[in-house]
């Protein structure tokens, strides 16, 4: 496996989708090119810097005003159809 | 999905007031997420929350279980947001860039420097976590849904497709070109900015 089939397998080497013999293939190339093996490290840091910052949710001082809205449009829709 | 409780459909459907409270738990936060993702604005992701669920309930015999209810609700969400994108734009979309899918080449990485800090300092820097949304907020939408369903929400793919309405194909070429491309933008910040005094060597 060269560098360019490598980088074009990557997310799939990171996700293990590769079949038993490629994702073998991709390991002997990191093994031995660094260039490769630096953006492989470099992605996988990109994803878990956005996994772990990524998951914040509805501002805590605006749920509860959220789920009140919710409600009314619940109870109008519903005073709408009756 | 995973981690969602089950919601009680039937109780859903009676009006039951614990029922949409265990629905709103359960996916507030993460249609939210996905709004925000899109739209970039804290408001209008409200609005969409606001709109995902009258609609999810109102529509609720169409949600057919053949996808999760989760699934469903993203998908609502999602031609919701992209709604109110279309809406928003007073001039026409740009043309579509080139359709990806079709094995356009991926372009090779440019950066080639190591990050000398470990993620787990970089997570404490105020500064680095405003680099990475204004990284992610700069990839075109479709590269950022896809990311954002995949790496931060934890779908799967085949549930990334369906929530989108996109081939698992399309989703895996565009999670790989929007990863290339925040370690691209991430990398030249990163090296720019290190090493500096406050970084453990």
């Amino acid at each position: 496996m060269n560098c360019e089939e490598l980088i074009r397998y990557l997310s799939d080497y990171i996700d293990r989708n590769l079949s038993d013999e490629l994702q073998a293939d991709a390991q002997a190339h990191l093994s031995t090119c660094r260039n490769c093996h630096v953006v492989l490290d470099t992605t996988q840091q990109t994803i878990f810097l956005y996994k772990e910052t990524g998951r914040r949710g509805i501002p805590i001082e605006r749920r509860a005003d959220l789920f009140a809205r919710l409600q009314r449009s619940l109870a109008e829709r519903k005073d709408c159809s009756s | 999905m995973a981690g969602a409780p089950p919601i009680p459909l039937d109780a859903l459907r009676a009006g039951d007031p614990a029922a949409l409270t265990a629905l709103f738990e359960a996916f507030a936060d993460r249609i939210y997420r996905l709004a925000l993702g899109v739209l970039r604005d804290p408001a209008e992701a409200e609005d969409i929350v606001q709109e995902t669920f009258v609609s999810a309930i109102t529509h609720l015999d169409r949600f057919e279980g053949r996808s999760s209810l989760g699934t469903w609700l993203y998908r609502v969400a999602y031609n919701a947001s992209l709604d109110r994108l279309r809406r928003r734009r007073e001039e026409p979309l740009p043309a579509d860039e080139p359709e990806d899918e079709a094995g356009e080449a991926i372009p090779l990485p440019r950066s080639l420097v190591e990050w000398t800090v470990t993620p787990e300092q970089r997570l404490a820097d105020s500064e680095v976590s405003a680099e990475l949304d204004r990284a992610i907020g700069e990839l075109p939408e479709r590269l950022r849904v896809v990311f954002l369903l995949r790496d931060i929400e934890e779908l799967s793919t085949a549930e990334t497709a369906d929530a989108l309405g996109l081939t698992e194909g399309a989703v895996k070429v565009r999670l790989h070109r929007a990863r290339l491309a925040l370690r691209e933008r991430l990398s030249v910040y990163f090296s720019e900015r290190a090493p500096q005094e406050g970084d453990v060597a």
